[in-house]
């Protein structure tokens, strides 16, 4: 009976320890993420005092993190009304971006890689978009072609949005950014 | 054989007889108290056992980024043993080395990797008109310091990596009261990459962006 004992402690360490520790590293963890509306970024990513779920994540794969100096990535999965960004709905992002030297506006699937759609045109600087008469940013992003700056999504499927601002003064105090210095997702319609 | 048979026999006979009493009463447990005992059994060892995971789960996650074979200090090793960093595709590298995950399209990734063990490397880069960035990524993931063209003098940025003995070593070999103009940068890894990013703010800038990254020189320093 001892040794059954000792065989279910270890079976339950050994297999419950493994798998919670791939479970926690597998994506981006939930140690250290930053929320500003619907935007999520990891600032402890760039930074020398990475902690270390982030540091296992990394290594995990070919990344190469924006430095906390450099730049900051943001990643927004959900639209402003909480429901998660589908490829069957259009979306309008509105608003402004934080003061930087250049940014980019990205769509991605989950794990951050461009879609293989048959329209080359995964993202926008902030050079390329047209904007308004009072200067601010409006992009949508919906699977068929729209007026003004569209960035096309897969027709249906879970995606990403990734914003990241170069140079910019928001990376060392990302969690004191109000929501609204950041571009607002608003779902317009869905098929 | 037969023999000790006979009289090993009378012994294994006798041996039961004194308990052959009723047992006493403490030994003999009801239903309950038995399932009272087992479940307790199987809490104490069920909580070792979370125990037990809490540790492995902790020492996988401290131990991964030692462990890791495919993180981009790996991959990218053999980069830049020309002197100056060289450029990484988004999409199927040359020689099979992985292509770089999560990486912004718009920009122009140049990777030089750097092995310490032989002295401080030396980093220049001159600046242009789009923003670059340099950043320190050590092995095992996490960025040891990012720098931008905003801190370049006269067009040019320069450091030297280190580790910290060497820098203890330059600290001491500086001359008497006077000030060291060079900016050093301590590498708690001996190994590593040098990443320089710039931002093709247009499609049209795409080549300028890829000359700036790859003209960032590394090489040993003096």
């Amino acid at each position: 009976m001892r040794i059954l004992d000792l065989a279910y402690i270890l079976g339950l360490g050994a297999s419950l320890g493994l798998v919670s520790a791939h479970w926690a590293v597998a994506g981006r963890p939930l140690v250290g993420k930053v929320e500003v509306g619907s935007w999520m970024a990891w600032p402890g990513s760039g930074g020398r005092d990475v902690d270390p779920y982030m540091r296992a994540y990394l290594a995990r794969g070919v990344h190469l993190p924006l430095g906390a100096g450099e730049g900051l990535e943001l990643i927004a999965e959900r639209s402003d009304d909480g429901a998660p960004l589908d490829g069957r709905c259009r979306y309008r992002l509105t608003g402004t971006v934080p003061t930087t030297r250049g940014w980019t506006i990205e769509i991605t699937d989950r794990a951050g890689r461009p879609f293989q759609l048959p329209l080359e045109r995964a993202s926008f600087t902030d050079s390329e978009i047209v904007r308004g008469e009072d200067g601010k940013l409006s992009v949508i992003a919906a699977a068929a072609p729209q007026a003004g700056n569209w960035l096309p999504l897969p027709a249906g499927g879970r995606f990403q949005f990734r914003l990241r601002l170069y140079d910019t003064p928001v990376s060392s105090q990302t969690g004191e950014t109000r929501a609204a210095n950041l571009p607002q997702i608003a779902r317009i319609d869905c098929r | 054989m037969s023999a000790m048979d006979h009289e090993a026999a009378p012994l294994a006979r006798e041996a039961p007889r004194p308990q052959a009493a009723p047992l006493p009463a403490p030994a003999r447990r009801s239903w309950p108290q038995r399932l009272r005992a087992a479940a307790a059994r199987l809490t104490m060892t069920t909580l070792a056992g979370l125990m037990l995971a809490a540790i492995v789960h902790i020492a996988t996650v401290l131990l991964i980024p030692t462990l890791s074979q495919r993180d981009a200090a790996r991959a990218y090793r053999q980069f830049g043993a020309e002197g100056h960093a060289q450029l990484v595709q988004l999409t199927g590298n040359a020689e099979g080395t992985p292509s770089l995950q999560e990486a912004d399209p718009n920009a122009a990734t140049a990777v030089c990797g750097y092995d310490l063990t032989a002295g401080p490397i030396r980093v220049a880069a001159r600046t242009g008109a789009l923003p670059l960035g340099i950043t320190l990524q050590r092995q095992g993931g996490g960025v040891i310091y990012a720098i931008t063209d905003r801190a370049a003098i006269r067009g040019v940025l320069e450091f030297l990596v280190m580790t910290e003995a060497q820098y203890d070593e330059r600290v001491a070999n500086d001359e008497e009261g006077e000030t060291s103009r060079e900016l050093r940068v301590v590498s708690d890894t001996t190994r590593g990459l040098i990443v320089a990013r710039v931002l093709a703010k247009r499609p049209s800038d795409r080549g300028d962006a890829e000359a700036l990254a790859t003209g960032v020189q590394c090489g040993l320093a003096n």
